[in-house]
């Protein structure tokens, strides 16, 4: 099978390059929620920032993308509210909607999607998230233990797929029941969207490998990226099904490997020490197993930008120039195409990329980039290089 | 007093018959018979949905004149906030009065939706939070609460949605929700509170809306009888220092003359199934019941003259009414009439009123 590439939405504001954190667009960054600053929609110029937001999914659409991922955090807005309100202004964008299962009523949360489904003519996925825990889960609303979480997303799967096709559909979980469901016609005709699943625990891979259509991880360092999609593979072979996976990764790509690590050199120059030596300590308190890998995976000194190029063409510290995911690809146009590449012979089947700032660097990518990537041609008999 | 006419859209069906619940225009499923014979050719193909007339309905009401639209939760059609958020950037005015019942979810999770909205309609986002259907039917809809939690729960979820939207920390702990230090920030911080619309015939509902609700959306009766639930209302928002704002859910079937109304009203009668002659239909001054209404869920609509439905609609205005939530079929059609034909001269007569009293 081909390989799907899709961009993502900064719901968190950004700014127009990764040299600097301003000029900000948008009226939030992560770390200071504080942030009021007005700019492309976060101010009081009579725009607001999805204005912004529709201009980055339409130049996503036009260059080729498969449409992007909509992340959600505590201050940012929200992808089912994103995605409806651009839903007749897209043409092929593909809303990749990331959203915690115990947050929604499951039957309702079937009608939501059946229905953005039949706004969108089928261009709505799902992005299971189950929660990092600790106090963030609270402030959520949400008090259900780590482990037990992935139990609720289980049964939120089962009743939603349960309800799809009409009913009736009954089911006594722990967290979930339903008598007699089912979704009304015409909304039951629709396509079930896909899953994206995210979680590193084995609570999730447990979870993932009964649900999930892709098992997203973040880009980690490739000999555990390669295990740990061997291992999710195996779980999931073992239960009768298959399932893909997909890398979550920041790029910067010039025409040249200089000019992409000169970028790199610039914006590290200006990050604020503060953000850098609590970039070197434990970082905030999660239950998430995932960002605990990323932490492990960085060095603990670091004097220079160049002590955060773990592996070729991979920069550790892409956290530090625009808040979130750390690890990203930097090199010329071939380059960062190889190392894509390389990710498709350890098990990739799918992308979500992103560049700041996310407008511009969308046609920079999807011309650039996109067209040297080999992928995987489809009908061909390209072995796996995993399972 | 600022009077604000809302629109129904009728998120299950709409067309022109009393029946029209059967009908999605635009909609074209695998089980549909096709509309033309087959010596006749059809471009559409499938390119087009029942959301595509839905965003019709909602253009229809901005260009006539209304002030909003309430997007119904209809458990047969599509879900309202879907539909909210895909009609939102088609309208620089239109309130969008979202339905839903406090059984969707975490209210925390309702609110931080809400504040995108809120932040992309510039404040345009209201909530009208039903109690839903019976026990029963709430199963079917992945809800086991019993009868007894269903107003209480609203109560909470509504406390809960309004202590993040506007307090950070905000901490609860409920039957029905939790939260630890909660609250939103930066951005989503003080964003405006939807609007909160309830309804219900019940005390402890008068009750709930006393405490909760800006706007107490009461069902079509004539004027005179809905005078006491007011006053019974306002009385006890009084207790909680409150003062409360009135809907009114009515349909309304206008025409040019009288005689062009009965002759339609009759009509829907007997295409709603109704045995013409069954019980007289004819519950108050140019108010029936007993038609259209199973889908539009009015409890009764107004039927006569342009004038003389609005001469009613100004009748509800000057006993406190400040939300009309007006609907007739077709929707699309009617929008237009409603909205050249009655609401200039309700407008103009509630002006003249206003200024006579001032």
């Amino acid at each position: 099978m081909t390989i799907d590439i899709f961009w993502r939405i900064p719901t968190h504001g950004e700014p127009s390059s990764h040299r600097s954190r301003k000029p900000w667009r948008g009226d939030w960054f992560p770390g200071n929620d504080n942030l009021t600053k007005p700019g492309l929609g976060g101010g009081e110029d009579g725009t607001t920032y999805i204005d912004y937001l529709a201009e980055i999914a339409r130049a996503a659409e036009i260059s080729g993308f498969q449409g992007g991922l909509i992340p959600s955090f505590p201050s940012t807005d929200e992808p089912w509210v994103i995605s409806s309100f651009l839903a007749r202004e897209t043409k092929t964008f593909r809303f990749m909607i990331p959203f915690q299962p115990g947050f929604l009523n499951p039957v309702v949360a079937a009608r939501k999607t059946a229905s953005l489904q039949r706004a969108t003519g089928g261009r709505a996925l799902y992005n299971i998230i189950t929660g990092g825990g600790g106090p963030q889960q609270l402030w959520w609303g949400d008090s259900v233990p780590h482990d037990d979480r992935y139990t609720r997303t289980t049964e939120f799967l089962d009743v939603v797929r349960g309800v799809w096709r009409g009913g009736p559909f009954s089911y006594q979980g722990k967290f979930y029941q339903v008598e007699d469901a089912g979704l009304p016609d015409p909304l039951s005709q629709e396509e079930f969207p896909e899953i994206y699943f995210s979680g590193s625990s084995d609570a999730a891979l447990a979870s993932a490998s009964k649900h999930a259509d892709y098992y997203l991880s973040w880009l980690e360092p490739f000999d555990a990226l390669r295990d740990k999609f061997k291992r999710v593979k195996e779980r999931t072979d073992a239960l009768g099904r298959k399932i893909k996976t997909a890398v979550r990764v920041d790029i910067l790509a010039r025409p040249t490997a200089e000019e992409a690590w000169e970028e790199i050199r610039k914006g590290f120059a200006n990050v604020d020490p503060a953000a850098l030596a609590r970039f070197q300590g434990t970082g905030e308190p999660s239950e998430s197993v995932g960002a605990a890998r990323q932490r492990d995976f960085r060095p603990t000194t670091i004097n220079s930008y160049k002590d955060l190029i773990t592996e070729p063409n991979i920069f550790s510290g892409f956290g530090l120039l625009r808040g979130g995911q750390t690890q990203g690809i930097v090199g010329s146009y071939e380059q960062v195409a190889q190392r894509l590449d390389d990710l498709v012979q350890l098990g990739a089947d799918s992308f979500i990329l992103a560049s700041t700032p996310h407008l511009e660097e969308a046609y920079r990518v999807g011309e650039e980039v996109l067209p040297l990537v080999r992928g995987r041609p489809s009908g061909s008999a390209v072995l796996r290089a995993v399972g | 007093m600022t009077i604000e006419f809302l629109w129904q859209l009728p998120t299950s069906g709409d067309g022109r018959y009393g029946d029209a619940s059967q009908t999605r225009r635009g909609e074209r499923t695998q089980s549909s018979r096709p509309p033309f014979t087959e010596g006749v050719s059809d471009p559409r193909g499938n390119r087009f949905n029942f959301l595509d007339y839905l965003h019709q309905i909602a253009r229809a009401a901005d260009l006539s004149g209304f002030d909003g639209i309430q997007i119904q939760n209809d458990l047969e059609g599509d879900e309202s906030w879907i539909v909210a958020g895909y009609l939102a950037r088609s309208s620089q005015r239109l309130k969008l009065l979202t339905e839903f019942e406090a059984s969707r979810g975490s209210a925390v999770y309702a609110a931080k939706n809400a504040a995108s909205f809120q932040r992309f309609t510039k404040g345009r986002f209201a909530w009208q939070i039903s109690q839903g259907g019976d026990a029963a039917l709430r199963r079917q809809h992945g809800d086991f609460a019993p009868d007894s939690a269903v107003l209480p729960r609203i109560g909470e979820f509504i406390e809960v949605a309004k202590g993040v939207l506007t307090q950070s920390p905000f901490s609860f702990k409920g039957h029905f929700f939790e939260v630890l230090d909660g609250g939103f920030k930066g951005p989503l911080a003080n964003k405006p509170v939807p609007p909160v619309y309830l309804s219900g015939n019940t005390a402890e509902a008068y009750r709930l809306s006393a405490q909760w609700a800006d706007v107490h959306v009461l069902d079509a009766a004539p004027a005179e009888e809905l005078k006491e639930s007011i006053a019974t209302l306002q009385a006890l928002a009084a207790e909680h220092g409150r003062s409360l704002a009135f809907g009114l859910r009515i349909d309304v079937l206008a025409r040019e003359t009288e005689d062009e109304a009965v002759h339609d009203a009759q009509r829907f009668l007997a295409q709603s199934g109704r045995a013409v002659g069954a019980s007289n239909p004819v519950v108050g001054p140019n108010l029936w019941a007993g038609f259209a209404t199973v889908q539009t869920g009015a409890a009764a609509s107004l039927v006569g003259s342009y004038g003389q439905v609005a001469e009613r609609l100004v009748k509800y205005a000057d006993i406190g009414i400040s939300s009309f939530v007006l609907a007739a079929i077709p929707h699309f059609e009617e929008a237009y009439r409603i909205g050249e034909q009655v609401l200039p001269v309700v407008r103009s007569r509630i002006a003249i009123e206003q200024a006579k009293a001032a």
